[in-house]
């Protein structure tokens, strides 16, 4: 790549993507803004809150994939590409030819095409959304994971509340939680490894393991003695946690996998992560974040999407399929986003650039209606046609749909009361079930 | 001939005369005749324009295509030109009459996305290709299925050897494949491998186009040398190859990473292999380049973003196609309106030449 020439650039700066890279690898510590907590403001809610089973799978494709050639189609127009709309498992409703395993899936998904975001570059834009844009408190707002290992917490498998599957490192990632506290970070597994000396070492019996932990338990205490709760609690809860995985090795054992599921969901990257989410979401993991890097085709975009997006496609259609066939797509909510869609205009390098006035978010299961398209946009998809939706009513629609009503909680910040979502947006209810 | 009396004699000149497009174009073609000026189209048209006079005339565009026609191929001995979309369908039209309509078209002749068609010398057969992983054989005259060629990756590129014996395809992987057409067998591959790359999770580059020299005794192939993806940032490249002997003669980089694809060439009557590169606004270029000379004896950017260039069988003139579509993040908006890009094909002009003429498609 040749930074020098792209400093002058109008797209993205490469400093914005050292700086996005910063963030979500999560080395920017986070938590010292003190410890977070949410409260309800009925108490009878609260009570069905915590009784809650709902999870999340949430799909994050880093760089932003292009609507035009995914949820959007605009077949034959002066923006829309080289690819055919198919037509999907619910009628009326059409997809790009590269989505062809998830078009099968249509009736269990919902996709909001009025989408229309506020960042256009890459570093402002993945905090943004993932944040959900609260308004500018002071505060730095927890990523959706954490938010909802915050406001749901551990489901009752005692599985870690949020996994992180992503390429690249792994380790305890605190920078997504923001005010709620380091704890509320992301348990991230690279590459889908566990975490690295996950298994008891064979040289120590089960007995010397519990006496090590007994000792460990005592120096924590004495650690603890005039350090802030929040800085220990969370080093003794990452330990925790993968005292937590050290039981369930059997889900990062490859040699196990199906033929079936090695043939849905493909040995590639985003396939094995993927169904990893699957595996997690099976033993109770409350929140699964999956990335996939390199989604931002500035060039020759059709090419990229012609290889990245089948990528996708098929096995996020086995997911959906597993997750209907085991029963568990009533209680998993799973998202597909970005930081934004990609220009309607091609530009000269046959690429499309940033686009978050006009793009599509995909869901489905828990609390989302089935088989629906929400909201438009005109002819030539280059904006919305009708309300627009920011990321703020999404984080609405999706908290009512996990059962935590945003409008019946709020984030206790060491005496600053926070709203959970933005609360100049409401819910899209159209998505709702 | 040096390089110095070469530059001297093909110096391309632009003429003033431009044709202007609204929407993008990627491939545009002299007619054999020298009338026509023919071009294929982002938005499902083949527009055509009378390039014979003084004045350059807008003629009545080919349509009833379905979103991109990516490829499109002068029929030899003929006055009909092949053109293919991206939803599956094949045509072929009389280019000459004033409002054509299809000769033929199947709208179904393969799966998506046609990347590639090429006529055989003869103008008998037309050979299709493209992302359905199968390169077709057809009947020029009425279209109908003379062979099915498995292919082991998506098409990209198609030429036929002026022998008319073989047909050469190029694919996503770097590949060059000779094809025995009476057979319907490979019987040999090129390593063109240079021009792939799976970069971090994507499928890269490709053989953008295959053209031999008149003699059939050279061929050259294009694309981008070590694609990557995001900015699809490489070297632009084209491989000169040895048709007898199937040994590469030479690898031609030129520019910088950020010049994008060599999406064109053609072997020059003299030898030179003369090629255009596009990338975002402003980078991209024109080069001639003497086979064993270390670099091109022209390179220019004085018009940026060459899609596709098309030498006049005058041996004088040459249309080079230009793509004119910014790049920006967000809207920019220009006078409250969302623009999109376009085109622009430039008559360039240089010496004259005696050697006969090949075209590059």
């Amino acid at each position: 790549m040749n930074w020098q020439s792209l400093k002058n650039s109008a797209l993205c700066q490469p400093g914005e993507h050292r700086l996005s890279r910063r963030r979500m690898l999560g080395t920017v510590a986070a938590g010292a803004a003190g410890l977070g907590f949410s409260r309800f403001l009925d108490p009878a809610i609260a009570e069905e809150v915590r009784a809650n089973d709902k999870q999340v799978i949430l799909i994050w494709l880093d760089g932003g994939m292009s609507q035009l050639e995914s949820w959007d189609p605009k077949p034959n127009t002066q923006f829309g590409g080289p690819f055919r709309a198919i037509p999907t498992s619910v009628p009326g409703i059409e997809v790009c030819e590269l989505l062809k395993h998830t078009a099968k899936q249509m009736h269990h998904l919902a996709v909001l095409r009025s989408v229309c975001t506020q960042d256009n570059s890459h570093s402002a834009g993945v905090a943004r959304i993932n944040r959900g844009d609260p308004k500018d408190r002071g505060v730095v707002y927890p990523f959706l994971g954490s938010a909802v290992a915050k406001l749901l917490g551990p489901t009752s498998s005692g599985m870690p509340p949020y996994i992180w599957i992503k390429p690249y490192s792994g380790g305890f990632k605190s920078s997504d939680a923001g005010f709620l506290g380091a704890k509320y970070g992301a348990l991230a597994l690279g590459d889908g490894k566990p975490p690295e000396n996950l298994l008891l070492n064979e040289s120590i019996s089960v007995t010397d393991n519990e006496l090590r932990n007994e000792l460990r338990a005592k120096f924590n205490q004495r650690y603890a003695v005039g350090r802030r709760k929040e800085w220990t609690e969370a080093n003794s809860y990452v330990y925790d946690l993968a005292h937590t995985l050290m039981s369930r090795e059997e889900l990062f054992d490859e040699s196990t996998l199906s033929d079936r599921d090695r043939e849905r969901y493909g040995t590639h990257e985003l396939g094995r992560h993927l169904l990893l989410a699957r595996k997690m979401a099976e033993t109770g993991v409350r929140f699964v974040k999956v990335n996939s890097y390199h989604w931002d085709s500035h060039g020759d975009n059709f090419n990229a999407c012609d290889s990245l997006i089948p990528q996708f496609d098929k096995p996020f259609a086995a997911l959906i399929e597993d997750l209907v066939e085991r029963g568990l797509m009533e209680k998993v909510l799973v998202i597909v986003m970005s930081e934004f869609g990609r220009t309607p205009r091609i530009n000269s390098h046959v690429g499309r650039d940033h686009w978050p006035e006009a793009w599509s978010i995909a869901m489905g299961g828990a609390g989302i209606k089935k088989g629906i398209v929400s909201g438009k946009t005109n002819a030539e998809g280059t904006f919305v046609d009708g309300p627009e939706h920011d990321i703020g009513h999404l984080f609405h629609t999706w908290f009512r749909a996990l059962g935590v009503p945003p409008e019946q909680m709020e984030y206790d910040n060491h005496g600053q009361p926070l709203p959970v979502a933005n609360e100049m947006c409401g819910p899209v209810e159209e998505l709702l079930a | 001939m040096d390089g110095s009396a070469l530059l001297a004699q093909f110096e391309p000149k632009p003429t003033g005369k431009v044709v202007e497009y609204q929407r993008q174009l990627f491939q545009a073609r002299i007619s054999p005749c020298g009338k026509y000026l023919i071009a294929s189209g982002y938005d499902a048209t083949v527009q055509r324009w009378d390039i014979s006079g003084d004045e350059i005339k807008p003629l009545i565009p080919l349509t009833g295509h379905n979103a991109w026609v990516q490829c499109l191929a002068y029929i030899p001995q003929t006055e009909r030109i092949i053109t293919a979309d991206s939803w599956g369908q094949l045509a072929v039209w009389s280019y000459v009459d004033e409002s054509p309509t299809p000769i033929w078209k199947n709208d179904a002749a393969h799966d998506g996305w046609i990347r590639a068609v090429a006529a055989s010398p003869d103008g008998k057969i037309i050979a299709t290709g493209g992302n359905d992983f199968t390169v077709r054989l057809w009947s020029a005259e009425d279209g109908s299925l003379i062979k099915e060629l498995p292919h082991p990756d998506k098409v990209f590129s198609l030429a036929f050897h002026p022998a008319g014996t073989s047909l050469a395809s190029g694919d996503l992987k770097g590949i060059i494949r000779d094809w025995d057409i009476a057979a319907g067998s490979v019987k040999r591959e090129f390593d063109a491998k240079v021009l792939y790359q799976f970069d971090r999770i994507q499928d890269c580059g490709g053989v953008r186009h295959i053209a031999f020299d008149a003699a059939g005794k050279q061929f050259v192939c294009t694309g981008q040398k070590t694609p990557g993806g995001g900015f699809s940032t490489g070297f632009p490249c084209a491989l000169l190859y040895d048709w007898e002997t199937g040994q590469l003669i030479q690898e031609m980089q030129v520019g910088a990473n950020d010049d994008g694809f060599a999406y064109d060439a053609l072997i020059h009557p003299t030898g030179f292999v003369m090629a255009t590169t596009c990338a975002f606004p402003g980078k991209g270029f024109v080069w001639l380049w003497k086979p064993g000379e270390d670099k091109p004896f022209y390179q220019s950017n004085s018009i940026p973003n060459g899609r596709s260039i098309s030498l006049h069988p005058d041996g004088r003139r040459l249309a080079l196609l230009v793509s004119v579509a910014p790049n920006a993040n967000g809207r920019q908006l220009v006078d409250g309106v969302y623009q999109g890009g376009s085109s622009k094909i430039h008559i360039l002009e240089y010496a004259p030449v005696e050697a006969s003429v090949p075209a590059n498609s």
